[in-house]
């Protein structure tokens, strides 16, 4: 079973998207903080981790900051409201592989997560 | 307690609906405070059967409508049918034009079943929206609903499948977005033509089918829902279009008075003896007219502070007409260029009378060479036979000329000026106009030191009006 890691500190969010993506035969971690995100990451060697950027702490810059020098290949989509282009940017040249941005349409979300998870096949 | 068996009065749902949505918003829950009855004891027994909460919700959602903010209705839709329908969730998806899409505003249901507010979207593409927005006919019931049971149905239809291809696709792909927010039954928000939102509900956790009633009842409550969008729609862009107007008024009425403005100045510029007059005696005229308030004459203008500010400011525009060498002479004046100079009130008027806008003004600047005994001129006009601001600017204009150096003789000080004024009033000028500016003038407002108090000092002569 393929798994993957949501990190959100909004709970409806993590929640929604465990179920979502369980539904979808996933196999789902979540962390509502950056700090539990890198912990998790570290331990349970997701495929692919759903990070959000704007989050109360650590944010998920900073997170993924720390997640990739733990492992450099590990991949990570980041979530995002449309307003954070900036971050996205910074994101993207920490080697975020993706980014989606909120309010998100379902079978976008899913296609990102298939598609980013088909390429390391 | 006897209050619990009592019948609720609608008055009192309302208060208590409106007291548990102040609640919702503001993340209280209302209930658990361990006084049982405190606020409202009808509704601390378990909800009541259906009927009720149905002619309760029809009742309150009406009331709503009227409501400035459409989110509280919405939310307390959401919110009741949660409540008392049983259903495993619920959202709500408004349009909102500047994402081209359905944006989800409020929701609830069971952990991982509530879709978080404000994190899906549905484009207006999306097969979802198209079959409310295009009003395909195929799959939604009379009701208007699109129920996933009936969407089933119609994939297992061999004729279909068979003999339009093109539609079985389109259903296989509504089915997909149906899964995706694990809808049963999806009801549109109409207002006239336009789709608004579309409510999604989940299955009843019973299992059970929707009955018809429910299923009217749903539009009902989305049509409430639709006009209380289109209400405060409404609302909001009346507002915009007001803002609107009164931005371009402002920026006219700017204009129109920088205008005013510079013609004085042009005045000021030409004749280099009264050099500021213009500025001073409108100055004067303003902070003398303050002590006029409550003066029942001021009525008689639509716009009074303003017609005698523009009237001041352009009192002597008709200089425009008189010879420099007159204008600008070193000695004394001869009678007959001292009648050339007589010409300017008239001139002025003359110049003014083409603008509708500024007929009132045309008329005050005529007649403020006039004196209250009917000696003036043009016309020798008595009494309150001459405007009112055109007695205002008499005054003042005389002020002004007495406390100025001319080539010829040295000013006046202020003090002899006022005595000067208080030897002439009730004979060339009006006692009230004169007594007002005492006041003004022992007030300190009369400033001969010409601080710029009224004019080129930005946009505050606009400004006081609103």
């Amino acid at each position: 079973m393929r798994k993957i890691l949501v990190v959100d500190d909004e709970h409806d969010i993590c929640d929604f998207v465990r179920n979502f993506f369980q539904e979808r035969g996933y196999s789902v971690l979540t962390a509502l903080t950056g700090e539990d995100a890198i912990e998790i990451a570290k331990k349970e060697k997701p495929e692919l981790i759903l990070l959000d950027i704007k989050m109360k702490g650590m944010d998920g810059i900073a997170a993924l900051k720390h997640i990739k020098e733990a492992n450099r290949l590990q991949k990570v989509i980041m979530i995002t409201a449309l307003e954070d282009q900036g971050k996205m940017d910074e994101a993207s040249r920490l080697g975020a592989c993706d980014y989606i941005t909120k309010p998100l349409m379902l079978d976008y979300l899913e296609h990102a997560v298939e598609k980013n998870l088909k390429v390391s096949l | 307690m006897t209050a619990n068996k009592k019948a609720p009065s609608w008055d009192k749902l309302h208060d208590w609906f409106v007291e548990k949505l102040a609640a919702h918003d503001n993340g209280v829950q209302s209930q658990g405070q361990g006084a049982e009855g405190m606020s409202h004891p009808d509704f601390t027994e378990p909800p009541p059967p259906k009927a009720d909460y149905q002619i309760f919700l029809e009742n309150a959602s009406r009331t709503m409508i009227r409501f400035k903010k459409p989110e509280h209705l919405i939310k307390m839709i959401v919110k009741t049918i949660d409540e008392q329908l049983k259903v495993t969730h619920t959202a709500v998806l408004l349009y909102r034009e500047e994402k081209r899409s359905y944006i989800l505003i409020d929701s609830k249901g069971s952990e991982g079943l509530k879709i978080p507010i404000g994190f899906v979207r549905l484009p207006v593409d999306n097969p979802l929206i198209s079959i409310f927005s295009e009003k395909q006919t195929y799959l939604i019931s009379e009701t208007g609903i699109l129920r996933y049971e009936d969407l089933i149905n119609a994939l297992r239809n061999r004729d279909i499948l068979e003999k339009q291809p093109d539609l079985y696709d389109k259903l296989l792909l509504l089915k997909r977005q149906m899964d995706l927010v694990k809808a049963s039954l999806c009801v549109p928000c109409y207002f006239k033509r336009d789709l608004l939102g579309i409510l999604i509900l989940g299955e009843k956790v019973s299992g059970d089918a929707f009955t018809r009633e429910e299923m009217g009842f749903f539009v009902t409550l989305a049509n409430d829902a639709a006009m209380a969008i289109a209400n405060a729609q409404l609302i909001e862009n009346l507002h915009q279009k007001v803002e609107e107007i009164k931005g371009l008024y402002l920026r006219e009425h700017r204009i129109f008075i920088h205008t005013a403005i510079a013609l004085a100045a042009a005045i000021d510029a030409r004749d280099q003896y009264t050099h500021g007059h213009t500025e001073r005696v409108t100055n004067y005229c303003l902070a003398l007219a303050k002590e006029l308030e409550g003066l029942p004459e001021i009525a008689n203008y639509k716009n009074f502070r303003e017609t005698l500010q523009i009237a001041a400011l352009l009192h002597d525009i008709g200089k425009i007409g008189i010879p420099d060498h007159i204008l600008n002479k070193h000695s004394r004046l001869t009678p007959e260029e001292y009648e050339e100079i007589k010409k300017h009130s008239t001139i002025g008027a003359t110049i003014l009378n083409p603008i509708k806008e500024l007929s009132d003004v045309a008329r005050e600047v005529r007649h403020h060479q006039e004196c209250y005994d009917g000696s003036g001129y043009p016309d020798g006009l008595k009494g309150s036979g001459i405007p009112l601001i055109a007695r205002i600017i008499a005054v003042a204009d005389a002020f002004d000329a007495m406390t100025t150096n001319r080539s010829y003789r040295k000013g006046k000080s202020a003090e002899e000026a006022v005595q000067e004024l208080k030897r002439c009033s009730g004979t060339q000028f009006d006692s009230v106009i004169v007594s007002a500016f005492l006041l003004a003038y022992e007030k300190g407002n009369i400033l001969t030191n010409g601080k710029q108090q009224y004019l080129f000092n930005g946009n505050n002569e606009a400004k006081d009006e609103f």
